[in-house]
Order: structure tokens, then sequence, then C-alpha cells
């Protein structure tokens, strides 16, 4: 891809995608004309292979396939540095969240992994406890990301300053907090909400 | 609410890492809000508010939790205070969203199962000390002012950004940190990375990440000759203090920051001649109590 010419027509633009990302993030993406403040001020960009300015020139070029398979969009760490910032006010945080949610949705076509499996156990925790239960939602990413050792010394110290707790108690709203998931689900199948 | 003397009376969302990871921030607030004689009632069966990884790939799940959580904090009296900046953010982009966008607010209201109230005003520490209990108040409260003490104010992003969500501060220059913190005695420095990111929740998926946003931070800390910094944010405590020990063993042949991180409610309460023992310092990495004696401030 990267060698290739790049030719454009309607039907490379993809207008579509791009219509799509405007929806679900209520920000526009052809308003970009491409100065480059938000990748000058995000703290992720040496990250990246391809810093954020560069990301909204590939949506508008129909390019988004690069962008979902790429680490960029799962290295935005949500400063909103970017949004604040731009002055034509594209809200590029929001475009990465939604960048991030239809590459999740397509069951991640990314080479990033770790931020991906994070976010899903957090969900899970929300899910199953109702609220973060730090020491499983550590120890379940070191089994599941095979680092076993990472952070090893680190839970004993937390534990003994009572940063960490070793037993943590579900919320007695559970139920009502499972019908959020629920709910939500339910609309997406029947097509009321992306 | 009406100002003058009547005494001020807030419900309070902790949320999560205030009741783990963060929990000195949770016990100072406590401590500084019975020392300033203002009331603080917790929302009761409150619930994540989903935090960066549910808006990161789920929007409406992000906006339904915080919705409902709202609707908690509606039954109890007083506007809603909030210590996480993380929290703090995600309320308020939740209220932001929901009042300018109806289809969403159906949405949500669809997946919450009721009507979301979610007009409650929501406060962060910061603001309900600067400008609800205001500045000169604090500053007539102070019984051991914090002379002598340099502290780095650190905002890092979700106080601020993007302005028109905290609406709590200018967006590239705030200042209602250091003003707190003059009103307590101490002097604010002048450095670089005031609004800088610490690299967030990527401690769990990519620390190598914090290492190297949070090494900048401390080092723009320690450059400008700050005893301490100050945060208001739980991820930002985290970073800069638990993962410090971690950033001086990959900086080798350089001296250790040795760089205690205080949350603002922790020197606010200390000012106030609230017990030492009792602001949670023993949950701390870094230990800050040889510079608070070094200091006099002990």
């Amino acid at each position: 891809m990267k060698n290739k010419l790049m030719h454009l027509s309607n039907e490379t633009m993809n207008i579509g995608f791009v219509k799509k990302v405007e929806e679900l993030s209520g920000s526009s993406v052809r308003r970009c004309f491409q100065c480059g403040k938000c990748s000058a001020g995000c703290p992720m960009a040496g990250f990246m292979e391809h810093p954020p300015n560069r990301v909204v020139r590939l949506l508008q070029l129909g390019q988004w396939e690069r962008v979902l398979a790429g680490r960029s969009i799962w290295y935005c760490v949500s400063c909103e540095t970017c949004t604040t910032r731009c002055p034509n006010k594209v809200a590029l945080a929001s475009i990465m969240d939604a960048l991030r949610k239809l590459s999740w949705d397509a069951d991640g076509p990314s080479k990033e992994s770790y931020v991906q499996l994070a976010n899903r156990l957090f969900i899970e925790n929300i899910r199953t406890y109702g609220r973060q239960y730090e020491l499983r939602l550590g120890a379940v990413f070191n089994m599941k990301s095979g680092q076993f050792l990472k952070d090893l010394m680190l839970g004993p110290k937390l534990i003994s300053k009572g940063k960490l707790k070793m037993f943590h108690s579900k919320n007695k709203n559970i139920a009502e907090i499972e019908g959020i998931f629920k709910r939500i689900e339910e609309m997406r199948k029947s097509g009321e909400a992306l | 609410m009406t100002a003058g003397k009547k005494r001020l009376n807030y419900s309070y969302y902790p949320g999560c890492s205030l009741h783990a990871s963060g929990r000195e921030y949770d016990i100072s607030t406590r401590a500084l809000f019975k020392a300033l004689n203002m009331g603080l009632k917790e929302v009761p069966d409150w619930f994540c508010c989903g935090a960066t990884p549910a808006h990161n790939v789920d929007e409406l799940l992000s906006l339904s939790l915080c919705a409902k959580n709202l609707v908690l904090a509606d039954e109890v009296e007083g506007d809603l205070a909030v210590a996480c900046a993380a929290c703090f953010s995600r309320l308020k982009t939740a209220q932001h969203h929901l009042k300018e966008d109806d289809g969403k607010r159906r949405q949500v209201e669809k997946a919450i199962d009721g009507p979301a109230k979610i007009d409650k005003p929501v406060k962060h520490i910061l603001e309900i000390l600067a400008k609800e209990y205001g500045l000169a108040r604090l500053e007539e409260s102070v019984k051991k002012p914090l002379s002598g003490l340099k502290v780095a104010c650190y905002y890092g992003c979700l106080l601020t950004r993007p302005p028109e969500v905290p609406e709590l501060d200018d967006c590239e220059d705030p200042r209602i940190m250091e003003d707190i913190l003059r009103a307590l005695g101490a002097e604010p420095v002048q450095w670089s990375h005031r609004m800088e990111c610490c690299g967030a929740n990527f401690t769990l998926s990519r620390p190598g990440v914090v290492l190297k946003l949070s090494d900048a931070i401390l080092n723009s800390a320690r450059l400008a000759e700050a005893d301490c910094i100050m945060v208001a944010c739980p991820l930002c405590h985290g970073n800069l203090d638990i993962r410090q020990q971690k950033i001086d063993s990959r900086n080798k042949g350089e001296e250790n920051y040795d760089t205690p991180i205080f949350y603002v409610t922790q020197l606010a309460a200390l000012a106030m001649g609230v017990a030492s023992d009792s602001l949670g310092f023993e949950s701390v990495c870094v230990d800050p109590k040889p510079m608070l004696k070094g200091k006099g401030l002990l």
C-alpha cells in the first residue's frame, strides 16, 4: 500500500465511512485543513505510526482500513488536547472514540491488543461487580496478556498500603447495571442504536 | 445554593479509585470537609462511571452509566461533589451531550429505563474550595499555613479539557490550584508541565508510555525546584507516585526524584490543622513526611 500511487475517485473516497464516523463522533471529519496543531500537542504522537492529523487525512482520502488496522487509534490517551486546540472545531478525541468503536465492533483488525484487552476487562468488571476491582483487573490482564511477571512486586506493596483490596463485594443494584448492558445490546440488535 | 455563612452541603460521588488505589484522596476529602464544616453525603449504591475504557469503545454505554449515576445522585441533597478528575469529566460530558442531543438522550433513557434526571450541578472539589467555600474564607480558616512549601500544581488533562465540558478554568492557563495553594500559605512554582498528560490508564496496558510521560513531568517539577507536586486526580497520583520508583530505576546514574505527590485535599487539610496521621500518608509510595518535617510543617 505504501509504495503504490493513490487514485482518487468517488468510490475510493469512501464517503460513507466518513459519514458514519461523523455521526458517531458528532464531529466533522471533512472540516480539517491539515494545520497539524493536533499532532504538535499530542503527547502520544511519538508512539503512533500515523499522528492524529494524518489519521484524519487518511479518512478524508478513503483510506480508513489503514487507520483501523494500525495502532494509532489505540495509542490515543483521550487527553483532549487536540479537540481543545483545533481551530476548525474538529473533535478529534471523539473521532478517535468513534474509530475505536468501529474497530472494536469489527472485532479489532488492529495490531494493538493490550489496550483492547484492558478496555474489555475494565468493562467486564463493571458488568460483574458494579465498581472496579483493581486487583482482579491487574491479575487477569497479566494472565490473558501472558505477562505473568509484569508489576509482580507492585501488587503486594500496594496491598500492604491498603491501595489494593484482596476481596471486593458486588453492588447491591447489580441487576440494574446488567439491565443497562442488556438494553443497549437489544437496541443495537434492533438497529435502534449504532 | 445561597452564599454567605450558610452551611454548604454536598452529595458525593467518590468513584472506584477513591475506594481503592486512591483511598487517601477519599480520606483527606472527608477530613477536609469536616474541618471546613461542609456536609458530604455519599450517593448510595453508586457504580463505575465507565471512565476512559467505556467511552473509548462504547459512547452509549458511557453516557448511560453516567446518566444512571446522576439519577442516583438526584436522590441525595446538595450539588454533586466529585474528587476524581476522570469521574468529574465523564459525568459532565454526559450532562453536556445529553443536553445538546435529543436523539442520544432518548437512547440513554431507554438504556436506563427511565427519565434522565441529570440536571444536578456536578462540581469538582477544586471548584467547591475556590468558588463556593471561597478563597478568602479558606485563607481565614487556615490554622497552620504551609509557609515555605514550594509546590508544582499539576492539572493533567481532564480538569480543563475540552473547555466546554468541565467549565472549571482556562483550558491553557488555569489558576485555580495556584490560587488555593496561595490561600493555604504555600508557594506555587512556575513550571512547564502543568497540563501535559501523565499517560493515564495506560498504566495497566502500556506502562512504558506512563513511565516516559510521567518522567518528563517529574523532571520538569525538579527543574522548577518544587518540593512536591499537587494533583487532583487519582490516576495522575498513581502514575507519579506509585510509578516513581520504577522511573527512578530506569534513570540510571541520576539522582532519584524523591518527589512527594499530594492530593489538594491532603495539603488543604494539613493547613486546616487536621492531624497528619488521618490523611492517608501511610498509603502513598513516596513518603512525604521527611520533606514536611524538614520544612517544619509536621
